[in-house]
């Protein structure tokens, strides 16, 4: 009886979250579309967001890139297919491995603080703060943070599919004996502007998701030092499973 | 202003934080609200602003029942200054955010009149003591001058010697600019020295009213038993 009880309350409290996360996101909107638009906050925090995660962002691409390239020779030499090896690592880091991995380390990354930063400021107070001085909370602390996570996201894919493909290069070059100008020509030929595009699409839904979710995490935390960390961990989990999930909807639409 | 509280009522979830309180607020007086912690006081100043709602009761603001809260303020329970934001520019913060940049003359003024040395203009929150950063939220809550100031517990966290002077601070204040001053705390101390009427909260019942000077005489058998156990 306790356990029929207790998945009640579960799928009680799953809908009401979907359904406060939905009418988060159309509060957002609503906000968005008439705006006090503090264009210095949103300047400031996108530069932030920016340099902060340039470091991480570098380092997911260049192991991937190199890990990719490791991996696919493992494969494509049992059947003497080695030459196909720079299209394989341009291809996935395009159009999978560069928006996911990028998406999944900006959740940690950047996603956490943000659910973080916006939880401590409820818990002490500074949510009310704002209100009492006339400020909307959406203006002031979600659309900044929505709009430069989900601007920054294309450009970091675009940073990681290029230091990718430079890591892929290196080892196959330097590890695995390709010839360095034919690495880069079949890499140049064989992507298509539809490949890069289909992955900076995804950015950009991915970056929306992040920040929607790390907002809402932070704004709707429980209360004390127990609330913020479960603010964080939230917004990482949630925001992992759904860039999972829209990544395979998003896969399916441009297949 | 006048504000009258009739019967008012709030629920969270299951939990009926104030079941029946009523309490009137006169204009241009300082106002105390005692209660033991956890009794909802913050809850009903909240409720006041309107930055919570409310299940049953009436609120009148002047006879009406709608407000224009920007003649609100408050100084809330630690300050709640945003870390990311100078003192000077968490004092003038709407002018600040609305780009405006003749704060200075106003900031400097306000931060003088609360006892803040200039030169801690630029600092950061991180970067003062818990006095000094009630001193600046208590400018940042003057800036807009309002007719109306909640305070709330506006000396907890601070030592006595800085209790006292932020009393002193929010006596003179209050006198200076002819607010509307409505304060929460537990301590009967301040409420003495800062208050001019009171009311007193206990299991989300307004059980006990009258004037600052006469707390000590009270009948009351809670709130006598609250004065005992409270610091004074």
């Amino acid at each position: 009886m306790i356990f029929i009880e207790n998945l009640g309350k579960f799928f009680i409290s799953l809908i009401s979250g979907v359904g406060k996360l939905i009418l988060f996101i159309a509060l957002f909107f609503r906000y968005f579309f008439k705006p006090k638009f503090y264009l210095k906050i949103n300047f400031k925090y996108f530069i932030n967001v920016f340099i902060s995660s340039i470091p991480i962002i570098a380092l997911t691409g260049i192991f991937s890139g190199m890990v990719l390239a490791l991996q696919s020779y493992t494969g494509f030499s049992r059947f003497s297919a080695e030459s196909a090896i720079p299209n394989i690592v341009v291809l996935t880091l395009t159009r999978e491995l560069g928006p996911v991995l990028t998406g999944l380390m900006i959740s940690a990354r950047v996603g956490s603080s943000i659910a973080a930063e916006i939880a401590t400021m409820r818990v002490t107070e500074q949510i009310d703060a704002l209100k009492t001085l006339n400020t909307n909370y959406y203006n002031y602390l979600v659309t900044p943070r929505v709009l430069a996570l989900t601007l920054a996201m294309p450009i970091f894919v675009t940073l990681v599919d290029f230091i990718g493909v430079m890591g892929g290069y290196l080892v196959s070059v330097y590890k695995l004996g390709f010839n360095e100008n034919l690495y880069l020509l079949n890499t140049i030929n064989f992507l298509s502007l539809n490949d890069y595009l289909s992955g900076i699409f995804k950015a950009l839904v991915f970056g929306f998701i992040i920040s929607i979710v790390s907002c809402y995490s932070g704004l709707y935390s429980g209360k004390g030092a127990f609330g913020v960390g479960s603010a964080t961990t939230n917004s990482v989990v949630v925001s992992s499973i759904l860039i999972l999930f829209s990544n395979y909807i998003l896969t399916e639409i441009f297949f | 202003m006048n504000i009258e509280i009739r019967n008012l009522q709030k629920k969270f979830n299951d939990n009926e934080v104030l079941k029946d309180i009523s309490l009137k607020i006169e204009k241009n007086k300082s106002t105390i609200i005692l209660g033991q912690s956890g009794c909802g006081k913050s809850v009903l100043i909240k409720i006041i602003y309107q930055l919570l709602n409310y299940e049953k009761g009436t609120i009148l603001y002047e006879g009406k029942k709608n407000i224009d809260i920007d003649k609100f303020s408050m100084l809330f329970q630690y300050g709640a200054l945003f870390d990311s934001l100078s003192l000077s520019e968490n004092i003038a913060f709407t002018d600040y955010m609305d780009n405006k940049i003749n704060y200075s003359k106003k900031v400097k003024s306000l931060m003088s009149d609360v006892g803040l040395d200039i030169s801690n203009y630029h600092r950061y929150p991180a970067e003062v003591s818990g006095g000094m950063k009630k001193r600046a939220a208590l400018a940042r809550a003057l800036y807009k001058n309002p007719k109306v100031i909640f305070l709330d517990e506006p000396t907890t966290g601070l030592d006595p010697i800085n209790s006292d002077l932020i009393n002193d601070l929010i006596i003179k204040v209050i006198k200076k600019r002819k607010i509307t001053a409505v304060t929460i705390t537990h301590d009967i101390k301040s409420a003495i020295k800062t208050g001019d009427n009171f009311y007193f909260i206990d299991k989300g019942i307004t059980q006990e009213e009258g004037r600052c000077d006469n707390i000590l005489s009270t009948k009351n058998k809670i709130f006598k038993s609250f004065i005992t156990g409270a610091r004074y």
